[in-house]
């Protein structure tokens, strides 16, 4: 027994050595990243931010921007699909340099990465059936209903505000499925996302959404103490001022929502 | 009803995309953790104690941890502990870190299987083989080796069908298999948003899959039907 109380000590402590030794950066994130040659964008398909094209490229408003941006640093851009909720995990274990898929400045994300300033406007909406629509337009008439929100997300922490009861699910796109199928009265989303999943001709016809919740912002998320997210907000200056954010924003048909920089 | 069938061509291509993902996944799962289950479970079963005492601790925290946490911790560990990431963020990183965490975990299972196969075979032909000047090695693979396939094969059918549902948990690293594909439709992907059915479409890809497998295993165990 005594034996394997040390085995079991010495292996903690073989791990926390480690773990020490690893705290201690050898390069600043940038150079990190030039090294590589390349900037991993870690992205979910979310059209109008980052979605595919027919012939498989990623594009969209966030998309273009990162692309641009990898250019400015003199590297190339590498799209990769993440798990939302595993963002931080994925940036902290350098699978991934920089979160940039619409992401909601919430205080857990700046709290968990260093961010960029906002560059664009967004809101979290409630999405219910279309047949009782009329009688939820306003913040105080859905205070009795019972929420589906995404975990983690912006949704989730308005809703917790309003002192709503709710089910935190795996994902928006799961909260709205748990409002067609009954299971919750409504679902606290993106409305950049609710417009593109509810209403007619998608396969939530009778759905549809209606007050907005609050109004919040997107930013990029980098890895703590990143030198990229002044890079960035550089950048993002740069062209806003010479007007190609605009065109790329018009592109995608997100100009209303863009931040003046 | 109109809508799914203007849908069903690209989702249909989506999903095989995603399919042959999970069709690797567990091809390559099966062809690591087979042998690796035969090594470990020799060394479960070893002379040596130490060796035996490792790999017994080794099976119990591979089997008694969820595969999921296996999962994460092989694919970001490396990045996050060691500051060295090792798999790198694309695809085929994914795909080689859920493939080593998957061979690891069946292997442990088999391993067990293997265990309980070898051991149900009589001691008395052991002492046969001696008698008969058979070597230790000899005994195994010409006399007992056969009679313990024939032994685990329902056992193994029963983990190879779990197997082909586990592989959908290697979407927790982002892994592009077809639950992960089907699941796209819902939020949006390729001009389709909001489209639920491609999800639960999944299901008869699985429910196929497993079919041909128990046909196949039905088939084995007929064919080592020539001896008791």
């Amino acid at each position: 027994m005594k034996k394997l109380v040390s085995c079991a000590l010495v292996a903690v402590m073989a791990l926390s050595m480690v773990a020490c030794g690893s705290s201690k950066n050898v390069a600043s994130d940038s150079e990190y990243v030039k090294n590589n040659g390349k900037l991993v964008v870690g992205i979910t398909d979310f059209a109008p931010m980052d979605y595919k094209d027919d012939a498989g490229n990623w594009i969209g408003f966030d998309a273009d921007m990162a692309a641009a941006f990898a250019d400015s640093l003199g590297v190339e851009v590498e799209f990769v699909e993440i798990d939302w909720d595993n963002k931080v995990l994925e940036l902290d274990g350098k699978t991934i340099d920089c979160v940039w898929n619409g992401m909601t400045l919430t205080d857990e994300v700046k709290s968990a990465m260093d961010c960029s300033n906002a560059y664009c406007n967004n809101a979290q909406v409630v999405v219910v059936k279309s047949e009782v629509a009329d009688q939820y337009q306003t913040v105080e008439s859905v205070k009795d209903l019972t929420f589906a929100v995404e975990a983690g997300s912006a949704g989730e922490a308005e809703v917790t505000a309003l002192g709503i009861n709710c089910t935190p699910v795996k994902q928006q796109s799961d909260a709205v499925m748990e409002v067609a199928a009954g299971t919750s009265d409504a679902a606290a989303i993106d409305a950049l996302m609710a417009a593109a999943m509810v209403g007619e001709g998608t396969g939530y016809a009778d759905l549809t959404y209606t007050v907005s919740l609050n109004s919040e912002e997107y930013g990029v998320g980098f890895r703590k103490g990143s030198d990229l997210v002044s890079a960035l907000n550089d950048f993002l200056k740069a062209s806003y001022e010479d007007g190609t954010m605009m065109a790329t924003a018009e592109k995608y048909g997100v100009q209303a929502s863009i931040i003046e920089q | 009803m109109s809508q799914i069938i203007t849908q069903f061509p690209i989702v249909f291509e989506a999903l095989n995309v995603g399919f042959l993902q999970t069709l690797k996944l567990f091809i390559i799962t099966l062809v690591g953790a087979i042998p690796l289950g035969l090594v470990i479970c020799l060394g479960s079963m070893s002379k040596i104690k130490p060796l035996k005492a490792i790999t017994k601790v080794f099976v119990w925290i591979i089997r008694g941890t969820p595969l999921m946490i296996q999962l994460l911790i092989v694919y970001y560990f490396p990045g996050l502990a060691l500051n060295n990431p090792v798999w790198g963020g694309g695809e085929e990183g994914r795909f080689l870190a859920a493939s080593v965490s998957f061979i690891i975990n069946y292997a442990c299972y088999f391993s067990e299987i293997y265990r309980g196969g070898i051991q149900s075979i009589p001691v008395g032909q052991d002492e046969a083989g001696m008698v008969l000047g058979m070597t230790k090695s000899q005994t195994f693979f010409k006399v007992k080796l056969l009679q313990m396939v024939k032994k685990i094969v329902p056992p193994m059918s029963n983990e190879v069908i779990t197997l082909v549902k586990d592989t959908s948990l290697s979407r927790i690293i982002a892994l592009q298999e077809i639950i992960w594909a089907g699941q796209a439709f819902l939020k949006g992907s390729q001009g389709i948003s909001g489209a639920i059915w491609p999800l639960f479409f999944t299901g008869i890809y699985y429910l196929i899959f497993s079919g041909i497998l128990t046909v196949l295993f039905a088939k084995l165990e007929k064919k080592l039907d020539f001896f008791r």
